[in-house]
């Protein structure tokens, strides 16, 4: 408060100091414990991130400085002029590919006879691929790592594509299994009523019906196996280096820091359109359900 | 589309063989690629050539008990886990309170935020944690800048970061299946009970904790599991030695020694298939509860 102020003036000011304090005091005793952990979870969580995107945008950043000393983009023409980052790169596309393709060509029509089918045992079958989940993962993958030994297969697209297929099976064939049982069968059969053959009814009925879900499944295969680090390092070097082996070599040989950050920043990209759509597709309590929960 | 109705048969009266023929490809790939691999390992560490002769013995598990360095890495990976799975627990709790009994826009944010690590991969979580706590990384800048503090040891490439990384990694999953075992409990019970005149405290000693037993069980369990498999993490975020057993394997396997591997995956095997039997107990007595 300067001094030249009246009286009234000042009982003014106080009046609102003093009524703005209490709604914000009140607000934070009654939203404390929120607040705290909002920033703390923020802090904590995003803090990490923000850190690799300021990274991917500095020229030089000198100790300790909080922000990059020297902006720039400089780095971004040398990360993708590396050859083992644009091979990495391709090498990641056409796996995630082929695993996608394939686990759609084994696992869909496995999902619609369990949809829609009458066969004994057919419960237990598809609590069957809950074995996949039954081991821990990385003890898994080396005894198949062994196996793949003997058959030549460790440093090949084949092995890298076969042991990433593993992941997939589960998700790949209970979302579409629950999608095509929730088609509403009457619509299919005022369909067939009308003469429309069964061909006709699955691709202009059935399928338009399952196919958001079914999307969802396919995304979340090709994501999943672009990203999935382990298998591939345990099966693909030295030969076949997918974009996060690629990666691994990167944060062990220590090399430009910016390197690491911007791949990470492009690395990122379909997860981000993973969490979009997911969110939209796969609503509520599904995932926690998948769970036991 | 909920999970249970998954296994209630939807399908026609009129029984279809050649359902059987659709469900075969992706069951034969997983007996190819799970079911045998892992009992192949099984058998083949248990059974020695002796003169040319195939017989049972455990030589090869008291080898890797005999071998200091491996019991050092088994019960490091068994520490680490331990630490690790509790202090999610600590941390998420709190946090799937808030969730389940506050509608704001400030829990939107909260739970955006605990959910939020699920959409970044293994490998840009241990990159980013990386820079933010290695040496001369964002935190010790922040510390030494606004606070003067000049002591900050990094926990990159020691056993805490490991579990610092872990732990990251592990929060969606755990603050889910809690918000989902709280959300289980209706207002209606807890509304009763306070109209009965019980106190904030009694509420959640004597109603919210014992009816979150389970799902409790479950995601103990669960990050056991995940934890004690875990490789990404630990590979590049932990110390060269002692190490978790699945970088531990990793480099038995490149070191051209398989039956080794073997063997240390075959113990994985025999550790989570004992903590398993808790998740799978809690989920079936859930499952018969609830009338299933």
């Amino acid at each position: 408060m300067s001094h030249g102020t009246t009286s009234a003036e000042n009982s003014l000011w106080r009046d609102f100091l003093q009524s703005s304090r209490r709604s914000f005091g009140q607000m934070l005793r009654q939203e404390w414990y929120g607040i705290s952990m909002a920033v703390l979870l923020a802090l904590v969580i995003l803090g990490p991130m923000l850190n690799v995107f300021l990274w991917a945008f500095t020229q030089r950043w000198r100790y300790p400085a909080l922000l990059p000393t020297e902006w720039g983009i400089r780095f971004w023409a040398d990360t993708f002029a590396r050859a083992d980052i644009t091979e990495g790169f391709i090498t990641s596309l056409y796996t995630s590919f082929f695993v996608t393709l394939l686990s759609a060509l084994i696992c869909l029509p496995a999902a619609y006879a369990f949809a829609r089918l009458n066969f004994p045992g057919r419960t237990p079958l598809l609590l069957s691929f809950l074995a996949t989940n039954a081991f821990p993962r990385f003890g898994l993958y080396v005894t198949i790592a062994v196996i793949f030994f003997r058959l030549q297969l460790v440093g090949t697209v084949a092995g890298v594509v076969l042991i990433q297929l593993i992941n997939t099976l589960l998700f790949m064939i209970w979302i579409p299994t629950a999608a095509f049982q929730g088609v509403d069968r009457t619509l299919e059969e005022a369909a067939l009523d009308v003469g429309a053959s069964r061909l006709r009814v699955f691709i202009q009925i059935t399928l338009p019906l399952v196919l958001p879900a079914l999307s969802a499944a396919l995304l979340l295969t090709f994501v999943g196996a672009f990203y999935e680090t382990q298998g591939a390092l345990l099966i693909g070097v030295p030969n076949v280096r997918t974009l996060p082996v690629v990666m691994i070599l990167l944060i062990n040989n220590q090399v430009v820091v910016q390197y690491g950050a911007i791949l990470s920043v492009v690395l990122w990209i379909p997860s981000v359109i993973l969490l979009v759509f997911a969110q939209r597709v796969l609503r509520g309590g599904t995932l926690a359900a998948g769970f036991g929960v | 589309m909920s999970q249970q109705s998954l296994f209630h048969s939807s399908a026609t009266r009129k029984r279809n063989w050649y359902g059987y023929l659709l469900v075969a490809p992706p069951f034969l790939i997983m007996l190819a690629l799970i079911i045998y691999p892992a009992s192949l390992a099984v058998i083949e560490t248990v059974l020695v050539r002796r003169n040319g002769v195939v017989q049972f013995s455990l030589q090869r598990y008291m080898d890797f008990f005999n071998t200091p360095l491996a019991v050092t890495n088994l019960f490091f990976t068994l520490r680490l886990t331990i630490i690790t799975v509790a202090l999610l627990f600590l941390i998420c709790f709190p946090i799937a309170l808030y969730l389940r009994f506050t509608v704001s826009r400030l829990s939107g944010t909260v739970q955006f935020l605990s959910l939020f690590p699920m959409f970044v991969p293994g490998i840009i979580t241990a990159y980013a944690l990386i820079r933010f706590l290695g040496a001369n990384g964002w935190l010790e800048r922040f510390l030494e800048v606004l606070f003067g503090y000049e002591g900050y040891v990094s926990p990159y490439l020691r056993p805490s970061g490991i579990v610092v990384g872990l732990v990251w990694e592990g929060i969606p999953i755990t603050v889910l299946i809690l918000t989902a075992g709280l959300s289980q409990i209706s207002d209606s019970l807890l509304e009763t009970a306070q109209d009965v005149g019980a106190n904030r405290w009694q509420i959640f000693w004597k109603i919210i904790l014992p009816l979150l037993q389970r799902p409790v069980l479950i995601v103990l369990s669960l990050n056991f599991l995940g934890i004690f498999g875990a490789f990404t993490i630990p590979y590049l975020l932990g110390p060269a030695a002692p190490e978790m057993m699945g970088p531990y394997m990793q480099r038995t396997f490149n070191n051209n020694l398989p039956s080794q591997a073997q063997v240390q995956a075959v113990i994985t095997f025999v550790i989570s298939a004992l903590v398993s039997v808790f998740y799978v107990r809690a989920v079936v007595s859930q499952r018969l509860e609830q009338g299933e």
